[in-house]
């Protein structure tokens, strides 16, 4: 009984860490008071090209290279869209989503000759570091180490990204030009650039939550992998105002409930279900919240 | 644009388009099953077209018409009366479900404040998890060689005319009606109202959240009979995994590039059932694989987008400089 506990905590830093990887990007968009929610379609993309140049080039860090590209690149498509050709947001977001997924879904037929899933012993999947002090204590051994490297640099990211936002310059500018571009404007920022520099962030960083999907969490592509992901990153970031550390927070509590589903799989549960547990949590969160703001409303 | 991406893949672009042609446009067999395919889109588009003219952010049309599909799988497998009165009663059953799917986040916004657009979507895959289990465990059709349900009754089949199935009918027909309804009705310039300018719509005497309710159970209707009319008179007549397949989001683009008006609405939703059925012969003729449409779309409504609103932006920038130099000159 113990293992399984040990082994659900496990399992939750392993889950939770793409959907805290595509929140903390969506938090600098979502500072920035762009209404971004196409992290869905830049993680797609990211996971695609991450199995792309891993399977091409024999090399997980080729993966994560092209997979940055491509974040980049959405991003870019993005921006060009949102920012300067002043499209709605959210129409341009839903557009960047079906692009990533008619992509993926098409490259994958065109380029591997494969429908649904491309799984292959030629995907190099990312290292996965051991936690050299930890021998000695079997259960944090079981819970801390041997995770892909990605996750211990996403949690490490969390506490710098808090840091970024709340006290350094950066972070100061882009809340303001968020806040109020116009006024930021007259303190000499370019609120377009700034806009434009935290999309991109986010898209590297959706697409190195693809990347942990892809290459860290599994190693294949499926066609519509990242499943919702970005959605539910997109509900933390509105549920917790963006802050990184109540991100990091909340993206356990999902990763714990969808290890919980993974782990009911096993039992008598049909797997249906317990693929729905993450989309309830959800749901369930988001009452919470409700409830909490109807009470200070009130 | 998109020849440059056709022409990557090293395909001849006006193939493809002369494929596109024949098979979505060029006889009255491709035409009629084109139509036939857009049947879906366009209830879909007309759900989100008055959802997001209301201002109601649903985004829930894929599991909405999922539900309405497996309603009436599942009953046309087992309801037993005539047929004039099977067909329509199936189809309303199959409204009511996806109005009830979409009530649930009515009730959830109305009751506990949640944010219709997360719940809608999370609903979504809820509903699509859900509809997999029915038919894999409950109801499935042990002789299918993926889970499905059992066919529906022969006679529940929705006859066709010369090919052209009179599901499409329907489809215009409840079109139409949702066109006259937010046109001319009081409840449809509330609706409009509300998506204008939500204060303005309170100030004048609306109330708010039981005109979102509806617009949820009336998008709802709309999503869920998209899905029972395909069950009905789709090709398959039962239901399968993956028989929603993009219906909700394309709809959702629909709506969007037709400006929430439910005529262009109409008029998009044939433009992408003809690419869509076109996709198929495309990839007979040429290498080009069908999945290429889905990136098309998504190309055609971010151009399409884009070029409307940077003409209005930059537009109304020259106006506004036209008019400063007027201003200047004369003083």
């Amino acid at each position: 009984m113990t293992d399984l506990i040990f082994h659900i905590f496990g399992a939750t830093l392993n889950s939770s860490t793409p959907i805290m990887l595509a929140a903390l990007g969506g938090m600098f968009t979502y500072y920035a008071n762009i209404f971004n929610i196409a992290m869905e379609g830049m993680m797609l993309m990211g996971a695609f090209f991450a199995v792309y140049g891993s399977y091409f080039f024999g090399s997980w860090a080729v993966g994560i290279l092209f997979a940055l590209l491509s974040g980049i690149s959405m991003a870019l498509l993005f921006a060009l869209f949102a920012i300067y050709l002043h499209c709605d947001e959210f129409i341009t977001g839903i557009g960047i989503n079906m692009v990533a997924l008619g992509w993926t879904t098409y490259a994958l037929r065109s380029t591997f000759k494969v429908k649904g899933a491309l799984i292959s012993p030629r995907i190099i999947g990312l290292p996965r570091w051991q936690i050299p002090f930890l021998h000695k204590m079997p259960f944090l051994e079981e819970i801390f180490s041997n995770h892909p490297f990605v996750l211990y640099l996403a949690f490490g990211l969390a506490f710098v990204l808090d840091l970024l936002i709340f006290d350094t310059k950066f972070g100061l500018r882009l809340r303001a030009t968020g806040e109020d571009p116009e006024t930021a404007k007259s303190a000499g920022i370019n609120p377009a650039g700034v806009k434009l520099l935290s999309t991109i962030l986010c898209g590297i960083l959706s697409a190195m939550a693809g990347v942990y999907l892809s290459l860290g969490y599994v190693t294949l592509f499926s066609e519509n992998m990242s499943n919702g992901r970005g959605w539910i990153s997109l509900a933390i970031i509105i549920l917790v105002k963006g802050r990184p550390l109540s991100i990091l927070g909340l993206s356990l509590v999902f990763g714990f409930f969808e290890s919980i589903g993974l782990i009911l799989q096993h039992y008598k549960l049909a797997p249906q279900f317990a693929s729905m547990i993450p989309y309830l949590a959800t749901l369930f969160v988001l009452y919470v919240y409700g409830k909490q703001r109807r009470r200070t409303e009130w | 644009m998109s020849s440059v991406f056709i022409k990557m893949q090293r395909n001849s672009p006006l193939e493809v388009y002369k494929a596109l042609y024949d098979y979505g446009l060029g006889s009255w067999y491709s035409f009629s099953s084109s139509l036939n395919a857009a049947t879906p889109l366009i209830l879909t588009g007309v759900s989100a077209a008055i959802a997001f003219a209301s201002g109601v952010v649903n985004l829930g049309q894929h599991g909405q018409l999922l539900m309405g599909a497996i309603v009436t799988a599942i009953l046309g497998v087992y309801l037993d009366t005539w047929r004039w009165v099977g067909i329509p009663l199936l189809a309303v059953t199959g409204g009511v479900a996806g109005a009830l799917w979409a009530g649930i986040v009515a009730a959830m916004r109305r009751f506990y404040r949640m944010d219709e657009f997360i719940s809608t979507l999370m609903m979504n895959f809820v509903a699509e998890y859900f509809t997999i289990y029915l038919v894999t465990y409950p109801f499935l059709d042990k002789k299918a060689y993926v889970p499905a349900t059992k066919l529906i009754k022969r006679l529940y089949f929705m006859p066709d005319i010369n090919g052209l199935s009179v599901a499409f009918l329907v489809a215009l027909v409840v079109a139409a009606f949702c066109h006259w309804y937010m046109r001319t009705t009081k409840r449809g310039y509330e609706f409009r109202m509300m998506g204008y300018n939500v204060n303005f719509a309170k100030i004048g005497g609306c109330s708010i959240e039981s005109n979102v309710t509806l617009v949820l159970l009336y998008t709802g209707f709309l999503s869920g009979l998209a899905g029972s009319l395909l069950i009905l008179g789709g090709t398959q007549h039962r239901f399968m995994k993956g028989i929603g397949a993009n219906f909700g989001w394309d709809g959702v683009m629909i709506a969007i590039i037709a400006n929430n008006s439910v005529i262009e609405t109409i008029l998009y939703a044939l433009f992408f059932g003809i690419l869509k059925n076109g996709g198929i012969g495309m990839e007979f003729e040429t290498s080009v694989p069908s999945e290429f449409i889905v990136f098309l779309q998504a190309v055609i409504v971010l151009t399409v987008v884009a070029t409307r609103s940077a003409i209005e932006f930059y537009g109304q920038r020259i106006k506004s400089l036209v008019k400063l130099r007027k201003v200047v000159t004369k003083g």
